[in-house]
């Protein structure tokens, strides 16, 4: 991997940055109603006079390009978001930051269980191709990945939690509980997890197993797969040495493209259960019309994906010598 | 995400001339079977569900129990207003159906004309064009459709004005998806321009004069048309998602309910907390089935339109 490869790759997720910033800059024009009313609100009384000061106060009498974009640039990069229209005065920086353990805890989880399943899945059935397990297997994946992830979560939660009354219906934890002990809390969290994760678990198993199962399909009839049998090698070394390693090459980038994907599922799983993460906090800022806690949605989620990326195109320059540029 | 690449001997006019054949291919394999007898049943629900479960009912021409379990007279149960379920999920049946369809064609036309403009002309335009779409492959596209649609909304205001029998409001989520997910197709069909650009016919026209228009839309969308089919299908399938998501998140519209919509209220009145299964199972199991349908119509052309990978199943 050259340092041309590397420095391709950083540029173009900076310049994705960039794009994504603007965007959330020209939304920001787009929306209803002029800033300086938003910021006076429904105050009575208001002169043109006051209109003409806050306008000036905030900037917004100078030209929308370069001095206004040029202020949203400079404030977004130090954190800036603006304030939140529903949560009165408090920045966005702060509500998100707030949303943010829970959904990392729900979605970094899930996503892991999801690609060690849907990877020992997909490479299980491809190797077996026309087994029992890849028949059963790549039907169930076909079905769950045609399901959107929260009536997935809606089922879930009938059946485990209203019907078998195994685990709570929603929240993080139990609202007011006193806790004997670290144990108990720790009981009492794991089994609000459960669903959730659950969910988002088997949301996503279908594709990465579709997909890790395509790839090891075309990577057994490759010529050197071919070559290590005719040497004589067992099923299982072959499998494992040669065609699994190649086959996880594919897998690297589409896991990360799918997290822009996954983000929408992470949406709405949370709203099902009751989250309190980053998807309930857009839903509840779309119903209120918190528009500066949506751009902070979306800014944060974007950037992380594009970071996602970058992070995976690297790995692949590291794992796939033949990726040049 | 990798395009579905027919390889370049694949997309020829000979292939382009059998057309009439495709259907019938389709239908010959089990997949595509399944797929398209799936979709002929919700294209007539979707068609007649007036004859079917008589006029969509509403809060006043509801008649049964509130949240009932389903019984012989309300097979599928009611919702808290009353309403039957069979009533309402027939017609979300109608709009999801619709709103797919008008998004799938909207996006398919952006991509369709983006990838065969920007494949034939190159240059800085197929750059920059490219650089958006990969700008678009890569962004949570939802939450911006969410914050798109939103927008939208609150500058058109939402009235009672109709385009194609769809309230203004859902004709928003239309376009939004549009806006959000040409890229892939656009992408797709751009590689399969940039090798027809390079074979004799093209430049054969060239060399008799033809202008570019000309020979877009003449020499290069016939030799895509299959390629454009193919990845309908599965947009079509994307759109009926997202769709269905963006109205779970509250953005539907409760008078024209759509699957998703019926969702989100059952998620509202607390369905599954309820144990009301019958007020989201139906629209759940219709959204599997089309979006499983598509996958499966999608699969099917994949392995008609891409003989590498016949020929190894």
């Amino acid at each position: 991997m050259g340092l041309q490869y590397v420095l391709r790759r950083v540029a173009t997720a900076i310049f994705t940055i960039v794009l994504i910033v603007l965007l959330n800059f020209l939304l920001f024009r787009a929306m209803p109603g002029s800033p300086e009313r938003i910021l006076l609100g429904r105050m009575p009384g208001v002169t043109p006079q006051i209109l003409q000061e806050t306008r000036e106060r905030w900037g917004l009498d100078k030209p929308l390009v370069p001095d206004q974009l040029v202020r949203y640039v400079a404030s977004t990069l130090q954190g800036d978001l603006g304030f939140s229209y529903s949560a009165r005065g408090r920045p966005v920086t702060d509500v998100l930051a707030q949303r943010l353990g829970p959904t990392l805890l729900l979605f970094g989880l899930g996503e892991a269980f999801a690609i060690v399943m849907g990877l020992v899945l997909g490479a299980y059935s491809g190797w077996k191709r026309g087994g029992v397990v890849d028949y059963v297997g790549n039907g169930v994946s076909l079905i769950l990945y045609s399901t959107p992830y929260f009536l997935l979560g809606m089922g879930l939660l009938l059946v485990f939690a209203t019907g078998l009354g195994w685990f709570p219906t929603f929240g993080m934890s139990t609202a007011g509980a006193t806790y004997a002990g670290p144990v108990d809390r720790l009981v009492d969290y794991g089994s609000h997890l459960v669903l959730p994760l659950a969910t988002v678990a088997l949301g996503l198993i279908g594709q990465y197993a579709i997909l890790m199962r395509s790839s090891v399909i075309e990577t057994l009839g490759e010529d050197y797969v071919t070559t290590a049998r005719a040497m004589g090698f067992r099923d299982t070394r072959v499998l494992r040495h040669h065609a699994l390693p190649n086959a996880m090459l594919p897998t690297v980038t589409l896991v990360a493209i799918n997290l822009g994907y996954v983000v929408a599922g992470a949406i709405t799983v949370e709203v099902v259960f009751n989250w309190p993460g980053l998807g309930t906090l857009t839903v509840d800022a779309l119903s209120s019309r918190d528009y500066p806690v949506l751009q902070g949605v979306f800014l944060l989620l974007s950037v992380a994906v594009v970071f996602a990326n970058l992070a995976a195109d690297l790995i692949y320059g590291v794992l796939d010598p033949r990726v040049r540029t | 995400m990798t395009a579905p690449a027919v390889p370049a001997g694949a997309g020829g006019v000979v292939v382009a001339r059998r057309q009439p054949g495709l259907l019938r291919q389709i239908l010959r394999r089990p997949d595509g079977l399944a797929g398209a007898a799936i979709l002929l049943v919700f294209t007539v629900l979707a068609v007649i569900p007036d004859i079917l479960t008589g006029p969509l009912q509403t809060a006043i021409t509801a008649t049964g129990p509130r949240l009932a379990p389903p019984s012989v007279e309300f097979p599928l149960g009611t919702d808290e207003l009353g309403r039957s379920m069979l009533n309402l999920t027939v017609h979300a049946t109608r709009i999801s159906m619709v709103i797919g369809l008008l998004a799938t064609l909207v996006t398919v036309l952006i991509g369709a004309v983006l990838g065969i403009v920007s494949g034939y002309v190159g240059g800085r335009f197929d750059a920059l064009v490219m650089r958006i779409a990969d700008f678009f492959l890569v962004i949570p596209t939802f939450v911006l459709a969410i914050i798109l649609t939103a927008i939208i909304r609150d500058v058109l205001g939402t009235g009672s004005r109709e385009i194609f029998g769809i309230r203004l409001s859902l004709i928003t989520i239309v376009v939004v998806i549009g806006i959000t997910s040409w890229s892939s197709t656009a992408r797709i069909i751009r590689s399969q321009t940039l090798s027809l650009k390079e074979r004799a016919f093209v430049d054969r026209a060239r060399v008799v004069g033809a202008g570019a228009g000309h020979i877009m839309r003449r020499h290069i969308l016939p030799n895509v048309t299959n390629l454009i089919v193919a990845n309908a299908v599965l947009t079509f399938a994307g759109a009926i998602l997202t769709e269905t998501t963006l109205s779970f998140v509250g953005l539907g519209d409760p008078f024209q309910p759509s699957w998703g919509q019926l969702l989100d209220a059952a998620r509202t009145v607390g369905a599954p907390g309820l144990g009301a299964w019958w007020y989201f199972m139906p629209a759940g199991v219709g959204i599997v089935l089309v979006v499983f349908a598509f996958t499966l119509l999608g699969s099917a052309l994949d392995a008609i339109l891409n003989p590498k990978l016949q020929s190894r199943r």
